[in-house]
């Protein structure tokens, strides 16, 4: 078992690795580069959803502080950009922090209303302050590689998706993670402190959503607040985890991979219609939620930790309130 | 009074103008079952909430092996060994018995491989060893009752609090936990439980503490406390006359 999911997972890396020598098409490159860095947004974003029960609506934030830092550091103070992926990754997780200790205190949807503020919060600083050029953004020296952003987002996604199995399905951090999603007043009997553990997976949420950013700043060479530090950055990251199936990391990737790629086909063939990508995205939450809520790989593999874990970001994950509503469906029947 | 494990130094706990507990002084010895009895709302479960750190003392001092322990939380006091269960089970639901389990040794075992061994020897001591990979939501009652008290041993506690883990069992449930409590007893761990069941708690108890409308009212032997009559018109209600 192990070992077939190895397979599968190399058997991936390798057509993956091998696709830029039967191409050198920009625009396909570009594509799938794009799909690499949703794919992990995706993945990030569950670790907070998915595994801590935590709705992070304030995703974007780490990203855009990643995009941000690696631009001002490479303008401004001219580092070399691989010297800036690691300080990009740092004030990501150290916004995480600041941010973490008092919002983790909150639970069910305050928690997501107070990472949403935060997000907007950050957004306006970005607007107002000098060093990040405001609405005008930042440009950054153009490295027309595709190549190379293609070898670089791939291999840091996988690396960020390795290291998350490896914690959240290996090792003991996983379960303690998991013990906060399922009820965090028991855990805290049997030894394990929540608010660290839930700061410590917002970090680990954070980390790699900050490098990613930092990536996207070179590789496009242009970067504003309505660009990094957008809704449609979180909410896109939500919806594709969401329809994949929370909890798990396959079911993002699954859902990155098909989201993005109705996305693409949508923006090329009918960009006419562009208005309506918004109101689709919108509708594929709900219909997710009310009809697949365990997300796709979840209701294929009869996985439900997804419901659960939309429950809890909820605030419904009262054992209670479960009861109420099921009695109460029982008496309409 | 060094053996004792844990010590109640007039701990009051007011919620607004209610006393919950007031002024409740008692002790737990060294490999001592002490039971704690009272009629509903008498306060028992808030004592527990106390001694476990959920909620810090209003007044009074909590001591746990001669160190005062009334403010740190849950967490730290797991670690320094009282482990609890809770009357209303919180089992990890949408995780296996075995994950469960593990969760608790990480206290005690911070590899995983040591943890899942562990826990593996309490599933095996508890009797849930064949149900180790079932989801714990898929237990019966008497099942989760007995993976609380798994949960809590896999902390190796030297004190263990069971809050009602009898009551709601069918009488060859209850004989089994009983064991299990006595067996755990005789493994050198101290015990305070609180129980509906008169006849399993004075079965089992060496002294009980008998608590009414959050205050003591009586401490000894299950024989003294039986006889006591604040105890009887507690329970009953006072002689007519």
């Amino acid at each position: 078992m192990k070992n077939k999911k190895t397979l599968i997972f190399c058997a991936i890396m390798a057509v993956l690795l091998i696709i830029p020598l039967f191409t050198s098409d920009p625009f396909v490159l570009r594509i799938v580069t794009e799909c690499f860095m949703w794919v992990g947004m995706a993945i990030t974003w569950d670790v907070m959803a998915g595994y801590t029960g935590y709705l992070n609506f304030g995703h974007a934030s780490f990203f855009g502080i990643g995009a941000y830092v690696t631009a001002i550091l490479m303008m401004k103070y001219g580092w070399s950009f691989a010297a800036t992926l690691p300080a990009a990754g740092l004030a990501a997780g150290l916004a995480a922090v600041i941010a973490g200790l008092p919002t983790l205190r909150l639970r069910g949807a305050y928690f997501a209303i107070a990472t949403w503020a935060l997000q907007l919060a950050i957004m306006q600083v970005a607007l107002v302050l000098n060093i990040t050029g405001g609405p005008d953004g930042m440009r950054l020296p153009p490295f027309l590689h595709p190549e190379f952003f293609y070898y670089l987002m791939l291999m840091v996604v996988a690396a960020t998706f390795l290291l998350l199995w490896f914690l959240l399905e290996r090792a003991p951090f996983g379960l303690k993670v998991k013990a906060m999603r399922e009820d965090e007043s028991g855990a805290m009997a049997l030894g394990l402190n929540p608010t660290l553990i839930k700061t410590e997976a917002f970090v680990l949420s954070a980390v790699p959503a900050g490098v990613f950013g930092g990536i996207y700043a070179y590789w496009i060479t242009f970067i504003d607040p309505a660009s990094v530090l957008a809704d449609i950055i979180t909410d896109q990251a939500m919806v594709m985890a969401v329809f994949g199936g929370l909890g798990t990391l396959i079911g993002p990737v699954i859902g990155a991979v098909l989201v993005y790629a109705f996305k693409t086909y949508f923006w090329a063939y009918l960009s006419d219609y562009q208005v309506l990508y918004l109101i689709i995205l919108g509708a594929m939450i709900a219909l997710t939620v009310v009809f697949l809520p365990n997300g796709l790989w979840g209701t294929l593999t009869g996985y439900t930790g997804g419901k659960k874990s939309l429950k809890k970001g909820v605030g419904l994950d009262d054992a209670s309130v479960d009861d109420t509503v099921e009695k109460k469906g029982a008496e309409h029947v | 009074m060094s053996d004792a494990i844990l010590q109640l130094d007039s701990v009051t706990k007011t919620f607004g103008g209610l006393h919950a507990v007031d002024n409740v002084t008692f002790d737990v010895q060294q490999g001592e079952i002490v039971g704690l009895i009272g009629p509903n709302g008498a306060g028992k479960t808030t004592i527990f909430n106390v001694v476990s750190g959920y909620f810090p003392p209003t007044r009074g001092r909590v001591l746990f092996k001669d160190e005062d322990v009334s403010n740190l939380p849950p967490y730290k006091l797991a670690k320094l060994g009282i482990g609890r269960t809770f009357q209303v089970v919180k089992p990890f639901p949408g995780l296996s018995v075995l994950e469960n389990v593990v969760i608790a040794a990480f206290c005690r075992h911070p590899r995983r491989a040591d943890a899942e061994k562990h826990a593996w020897s309490i599933l095996e001591f508890t009797g849930l060893a064949d149900r180790a990979d079932a989801s714990a939501a898929s237990l019966p009652l008497a099942g989760r009752k007995r993976l609380e008290v798994s949960k809590a041993m896999a902390l190796e506690p030297s004190l263990l609090l069971l809050d009602e883990v009898v009551a709601g069992l069918n009488p060859t449930e209850a004989e089994l936990t009983i064991k299990l409590i006595l067996k755990l007893r005789d493994s050198g761990i101290s015990i305070l439980i609180v129980e509906h069941i008169m006849r399993v708690i004075m079965n089992i108890s060496d002294r009980v503490a008998v608590l009414n409308f959050g205050k003591q009212i009586a401490l000894g032997t299950p024989a003294e406390v039986a006889k006591d009559p604040e105890v009887i018109k507690a329970y009953l209600g006072e002689e007519a006359t």
